[in-house]
């Protein structure tokens, strides 16, 4: 690792400021992805502006809903009382991922920018064009069991290793920022990008642009559940993932709010299947076309054939243990 | 056979922060000897290089003088020869480098020694009240929760937060929250007992 | 409970707890890469980024300026190394040139992440970043890693054996027969500790070397060999070694580089490898490709098995493992056929890790007995009893013991084996699949040779020492339980000393012979240590003078007439007397004495309860019992953390563990804790452990079989077994993941 510039921004202004002042520059909280990404050689930033001063650390919940400092550990949202009673789904998908060390450090502003973990992203010696634009892409005809189903272009076919993430997409949040030109609120669909051609860019943050919250909207939802697949029963990121809402009644679904993990290059919302749900009765025939609808159009390759199949049974099997 | 040149991670040359203004401000302030000491550029890299961290580890103040980059788990290990706490991944990976910071378990691989100014870090080192043991360290000897003992103090801080958090009601919690720290040796389901007992003890940790 | 202390620097622990387990649950523990030595400076690794090829120009300028850089030795400037040397057989016949990896030789490359330069800095951080800024410019030759593709590939295999007993492919011709190919990856050990050596050179002739090692006498003597010193002149300390699985069964380049280095610098050099430097420098179980014929009449009698191996190794080094043998003996069959050939690729070269040969030849010879059960429409175990052998089939010699019998009754009992369904897929339980399956582990026991000294202190304690090391099985605690027992004391007063080359000849650890080897010396050695005393007694006690050694009993520490019980001086007492703070003996003990007359094994049983979920096939392990057929247990305690620390090894070579390469670079790309998996905690069911416990005399006489490899044998096919109890599918490539088994 290069050594780097350390200073602790005093306030979210002068934080912004420094970031924006200086384009080898790096916001760190947590810091369980940069650090890591730093110590691979993958990010050298020359300058580390410390946030986790900063006053971004309030949970809340309002008649809008939950909103949820972008300081906050993911830890600290995964055990809130509140959180666990009315927004179960993020608390479940908070607890998927990592390990709990990993969660007491990790923020939920850091969660939004962690990056994938497309192996040849992380290992220097291979081109990845996330990494290096232009470079190639290592995984379209290298070892791709891992990687996208939906969305992924010539260039990248990464996907986000985020679980909260696909909670918060299921559950429509909006991501509030402060930066340069002013503050924010983006739609959760439209923070994160798909790769196109511009595989660097994970997100649509602007350079200095700073996540202060995450408002989760008030919603209705009795049903929820995460489900997530890996290869050992913890500590692992997802083969597939699958976050469910419903609003049921008299086993009727009112709403539904579906989305992926492990297959995109972003959270994976999965509106049709959504929408086939509403008005129908809670049946296994009834999420069996949902789990239908929801994979049309996957497009795999070498090693992640599998994803079709087990995405398929991972959303029903979400839906049905929703149920309960 | 072809020629190939392969180029590792890109590399940013010499650092470009030198030359601004918070280096020369450390530099009117460095005493005299230094500064000629300094005309050589690898010690006054290595000056300005050095941060200043105040730190608590097992109850005792620390003042010291830290690279940015230097981890937590590096500081511990190679500096202050604390080397209780274990590497063994270097990445956040496996759970050996779990330390207590303000009481909660982390990951002191992933963490920058500079990014703890100010807080308290618990360590094995400081678990044991003199010649009295922690009742976990002594429930990882009842119950053989190790083999090797490399795992080891990642697993005994982990196991303690575990308990704390109110994640140890059943072994299957246990299991989950635990899953951070990996025994290569396999001594999971006696780790599992220990930590059950110390729960079910309900003694002070 | 109290930290108590004796002997200055030591420490009580309970009798069954472990020697070391205080030093392990304080971080008192010192494990290699935490000595520090006064000056010791970092040692990085620069790794090759190409697998086959040539180093056309190392670029080190820049590393070179990089501020706290000492040193960056490569190709070019790496002393003379003797041992390297090729070696003149006309003028020095007995000369030996090292035959692993000469790190730094030359310029070639034969693996990618093959160590190329060391950058050595004044701390770690700045060693660490100049070696990133070392480049390597390469002429690169076709490589070539992949072993599936070129498994049946004669133009590259290489027969290493072949065996016909009678005739050859008999199973074509039985009643009821099968043949099926098997599968496993290339596995990594991965010890929690990863490893690293600190040199320390006092003069150009005394080395002292702090290494991650099983066998700190190997390393003394190769260091010694390839540096050209006199062997007593290399001490090698390895007090505590954090896993190894039998990574740290031979030395490898970062051991030479850091002798190098340090002696290059001249002052004491660390290095430790990263994780990523796991995968590439040592070593791991290679992959394997296996098929397996199998017939047996009507009645379950095996009438033929023929078993085929192909597995890989290196460019540079032949690395082979008895995988077929367990075709050979494991079972009663009058015809048996078997051939392995190894397959050389431009990797790193494989060693033994834990059950080498047999955990991969159990997993396709028990996972094919398994599938001719459900065509016999029989019980596993009972297949299994009907083909039991009393003989080694192969040269018709006894067992020294073997009680396969008594593991399937115990094991069966105790999972609830009457509930395993016949017919496959139709248990269900909370509305997942339940499958039950079961499978043998096979390892040759053994016994070797060892040296111990057996100190008596005055103030009453017994001191026994050897140059073994303790990778984590407990060698200390069992030589601490034989010593207590052999001399009539209490835990705290034995103590077992280990991981230092200045002691005497104790055996590599590993193949599960620690515990009869040392066990067998530490027994002789109180033994001599009796007569000594008796003697003693005679000498310097007036009222033993009369009396013949014979007429003396040794009893809990006393030593006692056997004419007048009244008579009697405890050995304190009599070390007081003479006048001698201690008495030191050294035994020797041979090995395996009998080994023309009898064949030795240890065996094991696994079973396994698990669910799969039967939409997206994940697999839940419920319970698993390991029930062992391995002599006397010495402890229980550290025998069953051994056994259970085992079949988490087989959960991972079963349902996770699968190290990969993409072959166009020839480099892996799964190096890391994150896609390599090993299990974790979730992972790790409920698990009950048995032993037979039936002594076994011929071998040792300390009545143990070893129980390391046996704990892993046969594991992975149990788990695979009960997968397709639960399912119907039969799975035949390692690792089995949720997607192998989904809808």
């Amino acid at each position: 690792m290069i050594n780097f510039e350390y200073t602790k921004a005093p306030s979210t202004n002068a934080a912004i400021k420094a970031r924006s002042s200086f384009a080898a520059s790096q916001f760190i909280a947590g810091g369980t992805n940069l650090v890591d990404l730093m110590k691979r050689g993958v990010m050298a930033p020359e300058r580390l502006i410390d946030i986790t001063g900063l006053p971004l650390k309030d949970l809340g919940d309002g008649p809008a809903g939950l909103t949820i400092g972008a300081l906050v550990p993911n830890s600290a949202v995964a055990e809130h009382p509140m959180v666990k009673a009315k927004y179960p789904l993020l608390a479940m998908a908070l607890n998927a991922g990592a390990s709990a060390q990993l969660r007491n450090m990790a923020t939920v502003g850091g969660n939004l920018m962690q990056r994938t973990r497309c192996p040849y992203f992380y290992d220097t010696t291979m081109p990845c064009n996330k990494r290096t634009a232009g470079s190639g892409c290592s995984a379209m005809e290298g070892y791709n069991r891992m990687h996208a189903i939906f969305g992924a272009s010539d260039a990248c076919i990464a996907v986000h290793p985020s679980d909260m993430c696909v909670a918060l997409a299921a559950l429509d949040a909006v991501v509030h920022t402060s930066g340069p030109k002013g503050d924010r609120k983006i739609a959760f669909a439209d923070f994160h990008r798909l790769p196109g051609n511009t595989p660097e860019l994970d997100h649509n943050l602007q350079t200095g642009e700073l996540i202060t919250a995450v408002q989760v909207p008030a919603n209705r939802y009795n049903k929820m559940y995460y489900l997530k697949v890996r290869d050992r029963l913890s500590y692992a990121f997802a083969l597939v993932s699958v976050a469910v809402a419903l609003e049921v009644s008299n086993n009727t679904i009112q709403s539904a709010r579906l989305a992926m993990g492990g297959v995109a290059h972003k959270p994976w919302r999965l509106q049709a299947a959504e929408q086939l749900l509403v008005g129908k009765a809670a049946t296994q025939a009834n999420f069996a076309a949902a789990a239908e609808l929801a994979l049309e159009g996957a497009k795999t390759y070498q090693h992640n054939g599998y994803k079709v199949k087990l995405g398929k049974a991972a959303i029903i099997e979400a839906l049905t243990k929703a149920m309960g | 056979m072809q020629e190939n040149e392969q180029q590792g991670p890109s590399n940013q040359g010499r650092r470009s922060f030198l030359k601004r203004g918070t280096a020369l401000a450390t530099l009117a302030a460095m005493p005299p000897l230094l500064v000629k000491a300094g005309e050589k550029d690898e010690a006054l890299s290595a000056y300005f290089e050095q941060v200043p961290l105040n730190i608590e580890i097992n109850g005792k103040p620390y003042a010291l003088s830290v690279e940015p980059r230097t981890t937590l788990l590096d500081l511990l290990r190679e500096q202050l020869g604390l080397t209780g706490t274990k590497k063994g991944c270097d990445h956040g990976q496996c759970g050996c480098c779990t330390v207590h910071v303000d009481g909660r378990r982390i990951n002191s691989c992933l963490s920058l020694a500079i990014m703890n100014n100010g807080k308290k870090v618990t360590t094995i080192e400081g678990l044991a009240d003199g010649d009295n043991l922690h009742p976990m360290q002594e429930a990882f000897m009842k119950h053989d929760g190790f083999q090797c003992g490399y795992c080891t103090p990642g697993q005994i801080m982990s196991a303690i937060a575990c308990i704390k958090e109110g994640h140890a009601n059943t072994a299957a919690d246990i299991r989950e929250y635990m899953s951070g720290n990996i025994c290569r040796c396999g001594a999971y389901p006696n780790i599992v007992d220990a930590i059950m007992e110390v729960k079910q003890g309900g003694q002070p940790l | 409970m109290g930290v108590n202390t004796y002997d200055n620097n030591g420490w009580t622990v309970p009798d069954e707890d472990r020697a070391d387990g205080l030093a392990k649950v304080t971080g008192r523990a010192k494990f290699v890469a935490e000595h520090r030595p006064a000056g010791l400076v970092y040692g990085v690794f620069v790794c090759s980024t190409i697998a086959k090829g040539y180093i056309k120009n190392m670029v080190i300028s820049e590393a070179k300026k990089a501020p706290g850089v000492l040193d960056i030795i490569y190709y070019l400037n790496c002393p003379v190394v003797p041992g390297y040397q090729p070696v003149d057989k006309a003028k020095n016949p007995k000369g030996r040139e090292y035959g692993g990896l000469k790190v730094f030789y030359n310029n070639q490359v034969f693996s990618n992440g093959q160590p190329i330069a060391l950058v050595v800095a004044d701390t770690f951080e700045r060693a660490v970043h100049a070696a990133s800024l070392v480049k390597a410019q390469y002429i690169v030759e076709k490589h070539e890693t992949d072993f599936e593709t070129n498994k049946h590939n004669d133009a590259l295999l290489k027969k290493r054996g072949e065996y016909l007993r009678n005739e050859k492919d008999a199973w074509e011709k039985a009643e009821v027969k099968l043949e099926a190919e098997y599968h496993i990856p290339i596995e990594t050990h991965n010890p929690m500790e990863m490893h690293g050596t600190i040199a320390v050179w006092e003069d150009d002739t005394k080395l002292t070397v702090y290494d991650k090692s099983q066998g700190p006498k190997s390393v003394q003597s190769e260091l010694a060999n390839i540096f050209a010193l006199d062997e007593k002149k290399v001490q090698v300390i390895t007090e505590f070694v954090g896993g190894a699985f039998g990574s740290g069964l031979r030395s490898w380049p970062h051991v030479h580089a850091s002798v190098i280095a340090a002696k290059k610098l001249k002052r004491p050099v660390k290095i430790t490898l990263t994780r990523e430097q796991m995968f590439t420098m040592v070593g791991y179980r290679p992959s394997a490709w296996q098929k397996i014929g199998i017939g047996a009449s009507k009645d379950g009698k095996l009438t033929g098995i023929t078993h085929h191996a192909v597995s890989n190794t290196s460019q540079y080094e032949e690395f082979t493992e008895g995988i077929v043998g367990v075709s050979q003996f494991l079972y009663d069959c009058a015809n048996v056929n078997t051939s392995y050939k190894i397959l050389p690729l431009d990797v790193n070269t494989p060693v033994w890790m834990r059950g080498p040969g047999p955990a991969t030849g159990c997993f396709a010879l028990e996972c094919a007995l398994d599938e001719l059960s459900y065509q016999l429409k029989m019980d596993p175990t009972e297949l299994r009893s009907i083909n039991d052998t009393a003989v080694n089939p192969v040269n018709k010699l006894p067992w020294t013991s073997r009680y396969l019998k008594e593991c399937y009754a115990l094991g069966k009992a105790k999972i609830g084996w009457d509930k395993r369904p016949t017919t496959p897929g139709t248990l269900k339980e909370d509305g997942m699949l339940v499958g039950y399956g079961m499978a043998v582990g096979v390892f040759w026991a053994g016994r070797g040779a060892a040296t111990v000294n057996a100190i008596l202190k005055q103030e009453g304690n017994l001191v026994l020492q050897s140059a073994v090391s303790d990778m984590g099985p407990g060698t200390s605690t069992a030589m601490v339980a034989i010593g207590k027992e052999q001399m009539g004391l209490a835990s705290n007063q034995v103590r077992f000393e280990l991981g230092n080359t200045d002691f005497p000849n104790g055996p590599t650890q590993g193949g599960s012979g620690s515990a009869t080897a040392v066990g067998t010396a530490v027994m002789g050695a109180c033994d001599d240590l009796k007569v000594a005393l008796k003697k003693m007694a005679i000498e310097k006690i007036p009222a033993f003078q009369s009396l013949k050694a014979e007429e003396i009993q040794y009893e809990a520490g006393q030593l006692v007439s056997a004419k007048d019980k009244n008579v009697s001086v405890h050995f304190t007492e009599l070390l007081q007397q003479a006048n001698q703070t201690e008495l030191t003996v050294t035994k020797s003990s041979g090995g395996f004495a009998q080994r023309e007359k009898y064949e030795a094994r240890s065996h094991s049983v696994h079973f396994v309860k698990l669910h799969v979920n039967p939409v997206t096939g994940v697999i839940q392990l419920k319970h698993i019992v390991s029930v062992a057929d391995a002599g006397k247990i010495i402890n229980e305690k550290t025998a069953r953390s051994q056994m259970v620390g085992g079949a988490v090894g087989g959960i991972g070579m079963a349902m996770t563990e699968e190290t990969l390469h993409d072959h166009r670079y020839g480099r892996y790309i799964n190096s890391n804790f994150v896609d390599y998996h090993v299990p974790v905690h979730a992972d790790a069911p409920p698990m009950d452990v048995l032993f037979v416990d039936k002594p076994d005399y011929i071998l040792s006489p300390t009545g143990a079989k070893g129980i390391g490899e046996i704990a892993l044998v046969g594991v992975a096919p149990a788990i695979l077994n009960a997968v397709y109890n639960a399912t119907g599918k039969r799975v035949r490539k390692l690792p089995v993941t949720p997607d192998n088994l989904v809808g």
